[in-house]
């Protein structure tokens, strides 16, 4: 697995992962943008809650995607080092209140109300979780 | 009918929002790094160590020059 890791990102392992966790959280600003809009809190004249909603979830989708092979980079890879522990346990945190967002989106229906407040948790995680890997990288690079 | 068409723009729309978001944060994200990538620093050492080896062979022609010169006279 890490030599396939090395190959892809050809030696920039590291790199691919901050940037790819960038991304994700640049999306996951996007994100509070179009569910501000969805639940009638901004309403834009030129997007309509429902498109927001829309676009809410496709761009969720990406972001899990983004997010599954940035953790499976990061634990193949790099492991558990004992100087991560706080990103390691929001990392981990971050896909469980993820995983438990999407299994409230597709099967779990009736638990729906609390869906607001799962989103704000996976963002605050995630902003925690960069904050302490790829935002330690970029200040110290 | 209409009202359909105008979600599917403003979706699309918010699509293309979501990927020049994503282009701006691969652009800021990689200007940070600049020269430190892996990539970029093996270019540097290759760079270096053939100037290196030019060094090397030119002192060497220049010493077997001396040497011709001395076993002339």
């Amino acid at each position: 697995m890490e030599e396939l890791i090395d190959t892809l990102t050809r030696g920039n392992p590291t790199e691919v992962k901050v940037v790819l966790a960038s991304v994700a959280l640049a999306l996951a600003v996007y994100q509070l943008v179009l569910i501000s809009v969805g639940y009638g809190k901004w309403r834009p004249p030129f997007l309509a809650a429902r498109p927001a909603f829309q676009a809410h979830r496709a761009v969720g989708d990406t972001i899990a995607v983004v997010l599954i092979v940035v953790a499976v980079m990061c634990v193949s890879y790099f492991g558990l080092e004992d100087d991560a522990a706080l990103h390691a346990v929001a990392a981990t945190a971050l896909l469980a209140v993820l995983a438990l967002k999407i299994l409230v989106l597709r099967r779990w229906h009736a638990m729906g109300r609390f869906l607001p407040a799962l989103g704000i948790s996976v963002w605050i995680l995630l902003a925690l979780t960069w904050f302490t890997s790829a935002g330690d990288f970029l200040a110290g690079s | 009918m209409a009202e359909q068409r105008s979600h599917t723009r403003q979706m699309i729309g918010s699509l293309l929002v979501a990927l020049l978001i994503v282009v701006a944060a691969v652009a800021v994200v990689t200007a940070k790094f600049g020269p430190t990538s892996a990539a970029e620093q093996e270019a540097v050492e290759e760079r270096l160590r053939l100037r290196e080896e030019r060094l090397e062979e030119r002192q060497e022609r220049r010493e077997e020059r001396l040497d011709q010169r001395e076993e002339e006279r």
